[in-house]
């Protein structure tokens, strides 16, 4: 650093400290919000594949007869085969309090000590659970926070027995999403402790993993279907075939969909603040331009020059970068223990692999140096006649252009506000710049409330499309009427229709009835369901085509989520489902949207009854309208009816409610809505420090000018009322701006979230939360931005101002 | 000490500025020789050329038409890059308004051309910076900063950076017009103590009272030499 090159760059930041602890501000704290996204992505990607895989996930369940030791070795000698298992899933029901029930998934585990496949890990208590107990998945105990290990549950099994068992311990499954988000209770039982609940024992699911290509769908299809042959050869009947996606988590595109959009918008923000850092480097340079004169004046050619601001540039990128970094390491630990508490993961190791640094390093500094490099080649190939002519503001005089002309007309206001107005145009490049730094800040805040808003209203529309209170499904179907009659007959109840179900998978040419479905048997289902005539329950939009009518025989109307399993699927077209392994084509006549719902083909009772092969006065399921939708008084009639089925020896396999329903999606989002309001408003610094830069550089080149006023008379506080009035008035101007372009950007990240979490797009909310917020953030925040170069401003004296080289 | 072959030779040179719909010509064909060792007093009134006229000479500014020639290299031919290069090396610049750049010392001020023409070897720029300041009188001010300086003690700082490549020409823009009698005389004495070492001086002035110190007077009015004539010293 001897070369006075140098010297003179480190003592020009000196001077400008302000300024440049403004920019590493804004550069650290856009470089945070990606440590924060990028690091939180990559633990959580890594770790949610070493949670998941560490369970050994099974390539598949096929749904056999019975499945035996025998068997079992059999299968294992296949080819392609690496191992296999059985297991049994149960379907009951938990008494939380009197009469009223949430939903339990039994998992019969034959041996635990020695699982194999889609294992589960103790975590506190006995493990394995002694016969006539229960190991719950850890996070039940969160749900039903007033149950310890050593407390006993009341279970309700399909055959409708109810007892209580005694919860030996908890495990961890990572390949479920947590108990609290489902409103399901995961319980883990021996097939003793079932044969205790007088059910069959017998273990009818077969899992197996596969040793050709694991992780490709195709090749565990082929597999599969070589098995399955096998096994029919053998004589035994193959029912639902269970393919999860291989090796990915149930929740991993969510959170991939979810992650990469808080990362694309932190992104945004370094991008945001690399403008911002062309614009105080532009005004440094302007500040400068004379002694760039000197300089080339004395020998100094543009590239040496421009080095030096480059070097500059990168510096202080550096600094940022390694003041944002460690911080947004840090709070990526917060954050990555919050997802993994959402998505019921352990987070084994926090720490990023060394590329995360080196691109959070590059960005911070590249970026920033890229944006700057064109205001640093335009400001050091000025030629010396050129920096030596300039005052301060535009070569041509003010007014020389038609704008110009027409702002010098403008009379009747304050002077000094006049000023400001006519000031505020003429460095109209820089305005550009701040308006387009506010307007993109703003835009983005706006996005992420909007965003907000329209996932809201997307799950409230969800809500309001279902005209029901209550939909209990049945162990064993009902007559139609009774049901009407014995749940019409509860105080309370308006409306009682009925709604039967029956997965439903898609026909293939090998015939093979395959679900994408995980073992919780909710993430990627697909049912037929029965539509009564005329029923008002469901009133979701039609996407096209129609509804069903009475007389629709063969004819389904699909929801979005259902139209994605037939991608060659359009109203008028014919699709073929499998229903109990036999195929049944229905001609497409609507696609409906419909939210938060899993696949599902709607049919009129008819139908259904065809394909399920169920008398048409039956239901196995009925939904059931109440006189108020209040929390209390639906947990109340819903109370009533389980008691009155209970009297009647209605084995129920489910009551969802609309409360359990509601819990179920909000704890989806609450993060989610969190995050995106922490990188707006890491926008909103970006972009009032963008203004505060442009002031301070619109001040320090206007201090002649200061001067001149000064000395005819301006007082401190007229110099300081044109200043600060010159800042509102950028900052209301790029307001509109920001409207604007929240709109498009909100409809791209609507659609985006929307499709990649509903497959349907999120609604356009222009939030008025969102309007008003950042108009109160611009209006006081541009006062603050512009109060620190006014009040600057305002204290130079006469004597300072014409000294001023 | 003087020679005959021209050090500074313009040609038909001409410059003329668009201001809006008009056109104003600040030089208009003029054709000038400056020996190597002359002492040159450029005059005229304000809007008369004068400053236009040393721009062309340092390169700071371009002919519209015409040829500008120093020590045989075509000026007007350069573009920005080499302009910075060859000015650096051959010509010293002093303003009017001194122009140090306020965050370098003054010894620093004077590293600087050599540090950007590479010039003179990384150890001994400082040794030459405070030789050339005691020269001019003021290596006792080395490494304040000029704010600290006195306005006749700046320009004497602005001379030695002028030197500090030892270039053949050194151009100064009424380099006095800020000074007080007593330092303006100090300043001018330098000057001519260059002369004598055979460096050229192309001086911008309004003041007739230095006449004694140049060897050559030029008289500008509108854009056109009216006058060329030997000074006193001559």
């Amino acid at each position: 650093m001897s070369r006075p090159r140098w010297m003179k760059l480190l003592r020009d930041l000196s001077l400008a400290r302000g300024r440049m602890m403004m920019l590493v501000a804004a550069i650290a704290a856009s470089v945070f919000a990606v440590a924060l996204m990028l690091s939180t992505f990559t633990v959580m990607t890594r770790e949610m594949n070493a949670n998941y895989l560490g369970t050994n996930p099974a390539s598949a369940f096929i749904e056999v007869d019975q499945v035996d030791e025998a068997l079992i070795e059999a299968v294992r000698q296949q080819p392609n085969i690496a191992d296999a298992e059985a297991t049994a899933w149960v379907n009951g029901r938990v008494e939380v309090a009197p009469d009223q029930w949430m939903p339990l998934l039994l998992f019969v585990v034959p041996d635990f000590a020695h699982a194999r496949i889609s294992t589960v890990s103790p975590e506190a208590g006995a493990f394995p659970p002694p016969d006539g107990t229960i190991l719950v998945e850890r996070a039940v105990l969160t749900l039903l926070d007033s149950i310890q290990i050593g407390d006993a549950l009341t279970v309700q099994t399909p055959n409708g027995t109810t007892q209580p068992i005694t919860i030996s311990g908890t495990i961890h499954d990572p390949s479920l999403a947590p108990a609290w988000q489902e409103q399901t209770v995961y319980g883990y039982i021996t097939p003793g402790t079932l044969a205790a609940f007088g059910e069959d024992t017998t273990l009818h699911i077969l899992k197996i993993t596969v040793s050709n290509q694991p992780e490709s769908v195709s090749a565990i299809e082929t597999t599969v279907e070589q098995l399955t042959g096998w096994l029919r050869t053998q004589g035994r009947v193959v029912d639902e075939i269970r393919i999860p996606p291989p090796l990915r988590h149930p929740h991993q595109s969510q959170m991939n969909t979810v992650m990469l959009v808080f990362l694309a918008f932190s992104v945004l923000a370094l991008i945001l603040s690399a403008v911002l850092t062309a614009t105080m480097i532009g005004g440094l340079l302007a500040q400068q331009i004379r002694q760039i004169g000197i300089m080339k004046a004395i020998g100094a050619r543009s590239g040496q020059i421009a080095a030096l601001y480059l070097v500059l540039v990168m510096g202080l990128g550096l600094i940022a970068a390694v003041i944002g970094i460690l911080p947004g390491m840090w709070a990526a630990r917060g954050f990555s223990s919050v997802v993994a508490q959402l998505l019921n993961l352990n987070v084994y190791r926090y720490d990023v692999p060394l590329w995360v640094y080196g691109a959070l390093l590059l960005m911070g500094v590249l970026l920033p140096l890229l944006v700057a490099i064109r205001p640093i080649r335009r400001a050091t190939r000025v030629t010396v006649r050129a920096t030596l002519s300039d005052y301060g503001t535009t070569a041509a005089a003010f007014g020389s252009s038609r704008f110009e002309s027409w702002l010098s007309r403008i009379q009747g206001i304050n002077s000094s506000v006049l000023l400001a107005f006519r000031n505020t145009f003429r460095r109209r490049s820089r305005l550009i710049l701040s308006l387009s730094l506010l307007g993109a800040a703003g835009g983005m805040f706006m996005t992420g409330l909007n965003t907000s808003s329209g996932w809201d209203s997307y799950i409230r529309m969800a809500a309001a499309d279902r005209h029901y209170d209550l939909e209990v499904r049945l162990n064993m179907p009902q007559s139609v009427e009774q049901m009407r009659a014995l749940l019409g007959g509860v105080d309370g109840v308006a409306q009682v229709e009925s709604w039967s179900l029956i997965p439903a998978a898609l026909a293939r040419p090998n015939g093979l009835d395959i679900v994408r479905t995980y073992p919780d048997g909710g993430h990627g289902s697909f049912s037929l369901r029965s539509v009564p005539d005329g029923s008002t329950f469901m009133n979701t939009p039609m996407l096209s085509g129609r509804w069903l009518q009475a007389g629709d025989v063969n004819r389904v109307v699909l929801n979005q989520s259902a139209l994605a399993l037939f991608p060659e699927a359009s109203v008028g077209s014919t699709v073929t489902l499998l229903i109990e392994g036999q195929p049944i084509r229905l001609e497409v006549i609507g696609v409906v949207r419909q939210i938060l719902s899993p696949a599902a083909a709607y049919v009129t009772p008819a139908t259904f009854a065809a394909a399920a092969h169920m008398q048409p006065n039956l239901a196995n399921a009925v939904r059931v309208a109440m006189t108020s939708s209040a929390p209390e008084f639906t947990a109340a009639v819903t109370q009533r009816i389980e008691q009155a089925l209970s009297l009647a020896g209605i084995s129920v396999r489910v009551a969802v409610s609309e409360v359990l329903l509601d819990n179920a999606t909000s704890g989806h989002v609450f993060v989610f809505i969190v995050t995106l309001l922490l990188i707006a408003v890491v926008m909103a610094v970006v972009g009032l420090l963008g203004l505060t830069s442009s002031m301070s550089t619109s001040v320090i080149e206007r201090t002649r000018e200061f001067g001149i006023m000064r000395s005819i008379g301006a007082r401190s506080r007229t110099v300081l009322l044109n200043v600060i009035s010159e800042g509102v008035m950028i900052g209301l101007m790029s307001y509109g701006i920001a409207v604007v372009v929240s709109l498009p950007l909100s409809f791209g990240m609507g659609a985006y979230l929307g499709e990649m979490s509903f497959r349907s797009p999120l609604p356009l909310i222009v939030a008025p939360l969102g309007l008003g917020l950042w108009l109160a953030i611009l209006i006081l925040g541009s006062t603050a931005a512009s109060a620190l170069p006014a009040r600057q401003a305002a204290r130079l004296t006469v004597r300072e101002t014409l000294a001023y080289v | 000490m003087r020679v005959d072959i021209p050090l500074i030779e313009l040609h038909g040179v001409t410059k003329t500025y668009q201001t809006g719909a008009k056109t104003f010509t600040a030089l208009d064909g003029i054709d000038l020789a400056i020996e190597q060792g002359e002492f040159t007093a450029i005059v005229g009134r304000s809007g008369s050329g004068k400053s236009t006229l040393i721009n062309m000479i340092t390169g700071i500014d371009e002919p519209t038409s015409g040829e500008v020639l120093v020590a045989s290299t075509p000026v007007h031919q350069l573009n920005q890059e080499q302009l910075a290069v060859w000015r650096g090396k051959n010509v010293g610049i002093v303003f009017q308004f001194f122009q140090l750049l306020p965050t370098l010392t003054i010894a620093e001020n004077l590293i600087l051309p050599m540090d950007f023409c590479n010039t003179y070897p990384v150890r001994q720029r400082r040794e030459r910076a405070l030789h050339l300041l005691d020269k001019v009188g003021i290596a006792d001010q080395a490494d304040k900063l000029p704010a600290d300086l006195s306005g006749g003690q700046q320009q004497r700082a602005a001379i030695a950076r002028a030197l500090a490549n030892d270039p053949p020409l050194i151009v100064a823009d009424e380099p006095t017009g800020n000074l007080d009698v007593q330092t303006t005389d100090a300043v001018m004495h330098l000057f001519a103590s260059l002369t004598a070492e055979g460096k050229t001086v192309v001086m911008v002035t309004h003041e007739r009272d230095l006449a004694h110190f140049f060897t050559r007077f030029i008289t500008l009015a509108d854009g056109r030499i009216v006058a060329s004539e030997l000074g006193v010293s001559a």
